[in-house]
């Protein structure tokens, strides 16, 4: 909150959205991939199959480019969009989790020159040589998915955390292992899915069917493990995440929807995995590319619920949303939140420039003017009464943060909040005041009202 | 400028020593500058490769060889320094790239053309066509991705020009250091790589090849070392004496500490020209290219130092009483240590066996 703002139109949690989407279904394909071409290469050194080598070649070409160039590229893009974006959470994560991801770092390196190397040696060593790289390719691979698991799981579930600020408390906190099993059954139904789309262009038919009839067994066996790493993961999470997408009365209508899409994406590539099994013969391009889109859609939707399911922290029980952290609400309300954010008071200008400055600090990270969650909306059909009603209530929101009123297992009970999904206010009164007269400037009646006396 | 626009140290503690972050920070640096050298300066390289005569073709098969890799080591490489900046100058950091956010974000989109480039350019050569306007682009793609990181690095550690920046995005480039810099990392990018071809020109003629086109690819090499070895000496002194002045004093006041690594950094550029100088004919002399290779990268080492020294100068003012607390987490150091041991030492071995096991006349190959 106390870093200059990055004033983007389609909403700092889009780009980010976007980036770490595009990124994780390539790093999940890089480890599933890396599996899938070792098993296919062992099978064809065992058979002395020319088949399954020609796959597992072609194949290993889609890895490089994907793995080692769009990966790692997309991987420091994270970091990037982060940063820019919230740079108060991205620090407060180095600071605790710096060597956990220096870790990383040091299987990344192995990754990447396995990588290379085992595409560059094609036809150059002798075969047991080329499958220990592979092999090694893959173990580096996935080892860094169970380092960065603890990490990203830690965000939506720090569980111990909270009190101990422990670095393994973090990283095995209680959504990390379901969400290892969820995340190598994705590898697996991802590579699944992929290698049978590209052993379409095998001409043998018998090869292709042995092919398809092997990576089928690959794409059930990784459906099934995301399945149960799913429910597992529903079943740790806190009651206060569970009621933002699940039950009937969910708090956030659009994220239990994307529940729903992505079971339904799960079952249906279970139905094309089995009919994969089933009748291999008649498993062409139509329905592997069926598969790769609803395992898209399934991966797509399951981390925009976990990142949606955060709401209203970036850091759960920690750091709001807005950079503001659980523990600074009393200081602040004491000071004034313009006297840490300095740069949101130092953009704001004209009559309303305080009112503005409060926004751009509390609500500008999720909420554009006319933009993405456009606030000009939200406030359009509200009067002043009931503005001022809304602020009240969300301050008074601060104070139950602080006061620990509704701790319930060591978790804020947000769900028991009337703005469960919003960070709260804080700040003086004469800030909150500010906002509130700062926002009904925005309402198209006063717009008109304005541009009539003019 | 208001101070005050500096965001408060992150209350967390730091998890390890500070010098230890100052050495693998430095450490990791150099190596992901070694790289980024090799792949600027090669693609440069590659780009002129027309004014090589005889050896455009090897220049540019070369290259584009050797940035596969070098590009993804690169990447790899900037993983931790970027790490360890975040945790010992993050707000100063963190500032910097947002108020120059779209340069910053657009910098992803440069790498990924710029690789993606090379690639389509290894596939044409492969097949015998000709690649010049992909290199050209691709060279353009590094030298904005290069501008881009020399911005931000000049950002972060001059908060007082922050202000004015955020009014106006271009105002990072009117820094009169900018320019200097910008030629100084350049021109280093290039003498390193035109020593690298140098290099690899004279090591293949020991193995045989076509000599006419190794000798001209040497010359290739040798002629661009020293025609950056000779702008960059002009262009480090003016570097120098457009540094701010309290910066240029705390500089020559640090004494040893200071004066020793710049002063080696350009004992080792003369000694560089005077080598290169004496290079006439690289195939006939393999040790003095090989000393140019040396000397560059030896040029580099101290440079490194020395830039992270004038980075400790620029932002004294604005970490005066900066008191950062210290709890070292010496479990996960102790992993990052061990993983970090087994991989570099996996990834070796693996390379070794790559590079050394063929198989045996009759013998099947992968």
């Amino acid at each position: 909150m106390d870093y200059p703002l990055w004033n983007l139109g389609l909403g700092g949690g889009v780009l980010i959205g976007i980036v770490a989407v595009a990124h994780v279904l390539v790093s999940h394909f890089a480890i599933g991939g890396g599996f899938a071409i070792a098993v296919l290469e062992t099978l064809a050194v065992r058979r002395r199959d020319p088949a399954w080598r020609a796959l597992a070649r072609r194949s290993s070409l889609m890895l490089i480019l994907v793995s080692t160039v769009f990966g790692a590229i997309s991987g420091v893009g994270i970091w990037v969009t982060i940063g820019l974006v919230q740079p108060a959470a991205t620090s407060a994560l180095i600071h605790n989790y710096v060597w956990g991801w220096a870790a990383e770092w040091g299987f990344f390196i192995l990754e990447v020159v396995t990588a290379l190397a085992y595409y560059a040696t094609w036809d150059k060593v002798r075969p047991r040589t080329h499958l220990a790289i592979i092999w090694l390719y893959f173990f580096a691979a996935f080892m860094s998915l169970v380092i960065i698991q603890g990490i990203l799981s830690f965000m939506l579930t720090p569980g111990r955390w909270v009190e101990t600020h422990s670095f393994w408390d973090g990283i095995f906190n209680p959504s990390y292992l379901p969400g290892l099993v969820l995340r190598t059954g994705i590898c697996l139904l991802l590579a699944g899915a992929y290698l049978t789309l590209a052993a379409q262009r095998e001409a043998s038919s018998g090869s292709r069917v042995a092919m398809v009839r092997l990576l089928a067994g690959l794409q059930v066996a990784g459906a099934l493990l995301a399945y149960a790493g799913y429910r597992w993961w529903e079943h740790v999470l806190s009651s206060s995440v569970r009621a933002i997408f699940l039950g009937e009365k969910a708090l956030l209508p659009a994220l239990a929807s994307t529940r729903h899409l992505v079971l339904w994406a799960l079952a249906l590539y279970l139905l094309l995995a089995l009919f994969a099994v089933a009748a291999p013969r008649l498993h062409r391009w139509p329905t592997a590319v069926a598969a790769l889109l609803v395992a898209f859609a399934f991966f797509g939707g399951y981390e925009r619920l976990r990142e949606g399911a955060r709401k209203p922290f970036v850091i759960r029980d920690f750091m709001f949303a807005n950079g503001i952290l659980v523990s600074e609400i009393g200081d602040l309300d004491q000071r004034g939140v313009l006297s840490k954010a300095r740069w949101a008071a130092r953009e704001a200008s004209g009559p309303d420039a305080k009112g503005m400055a409060v926004f751009k600090a509390e609500c500008a990270s999720c909420h554009t003017i006319d933009g993405y969650l456009s606030i000009r909306k939200l406030v359009a059909p509200v009067d002043p009464d009931m503005l001022n009603g809304i602020l009240a209530t969300m301050r008074e929101e601060g104070s139950e943060y602080s006061a620990a009123g509704y701790v319930h297992q060591g978790h804020v009970a947000t769900e028991k909040l009337d703005y469960p999904l919003m960070p709260p206010l804080v700040g003086t009164d004469e800030e909150v005041q500010a906002l509130a007269t700062y926002l009904l400037t925005l309402r198209p009646s006063h717009v008109a009202e304005v541009t009539h006396a003019n | 400028m208001p101070t005050s626009l500096i965001p408060a140290l992150d209350p967390a503690p730091l998890p390890g020593p500070p010098w230890l972050f100052q050495v693998l920070w430095v450490l990791t640096f150099l190596i992901h500058l070694l790289l980024v050298d090799t792949v600027l300066g090669g693609s440069l390289l590659a780009a002129l490769s027309g004014l090589s005569g005889a050896a455009r073709r090897e220049v540019q098969t070369l290259v584009v060889g050797i940035n596969t890799w070098t590009i993804s080591l690169a990447i790899t490489f900037a993983i931790a320094p970027l790490l360890f900046i975040q945790v010992v100058l993050g707000r100063f950091f963190y500032s910097a790239t947002i108020l120059v956010a779209w340069l910053w974000l657009g910098m992803l989109g440069l790498l990924t053309v710029g690789y993606y480039l090379n690639y389509l350019a290894k596939a044409r050569l492969r097949r015998g066509r000709g690649a010049g306007v992909l290199l050209v682009v691709e060279a353009l793609c590094f030298l904005g991705i290069a501008a881009v990181q020399v911005t931000v690095s000049l950002l972060h550690m001059q908060p007082d020009r922050w202000e004015r920046v955020a009014g106006s995005v271009w105002a990072a480039l009117a820094d009169p250091t900018f320019v200097p810099r910008y030629l100084h990392f350049v021109l280093a990018a290039v003498a390193l790589a035109g020593a690298m071809v140098a290099w690899v020109a004279v090591r293949r003629a020991r193995k045989g090849g076509d000599a006419e086109a190794l000798a001209a690819m040497a010359r290739y090499g040798v002629r661009a070392a020293l025609i950056a070895t000779l702008l960059q000496l002009v262009d480090g002194f003016w570097l120098l004496l457009t540094l701010p002045e309290e910066v240029l004093r705390g500089f020559m006041r640090g004494g040893p500490a200071t004066m020793v690594p710049l002063t080696i950094g350009i004992l080792a550029g003369i000694l560089l020209l005077v080598v290169l100088a004496q290079v006439a004919d690289p195939l006939a002399v393999p040790n003095k290219v090989r000393r140019v290779a040396e000397l560059t990268v030896g040029a580099v080492v101290f440079m490194v130092l020395t830039r992270h020294q004038l980075r400790g100068l620029y932002l004294a003012a604005s970490r005066a009483g900066e008191q950062a607390q210290v709890t070292p987490q010496w479990g996960p150091l102790a992993l990052f240590l061990a993983v970090f041991v087994v991989c570099v030492a996996l990834a070796v071995w693996a390379v070794v066996k790559a590079v050394r096991d063929r198989p045996a006349p009759g013998e099947e190959a992968a």
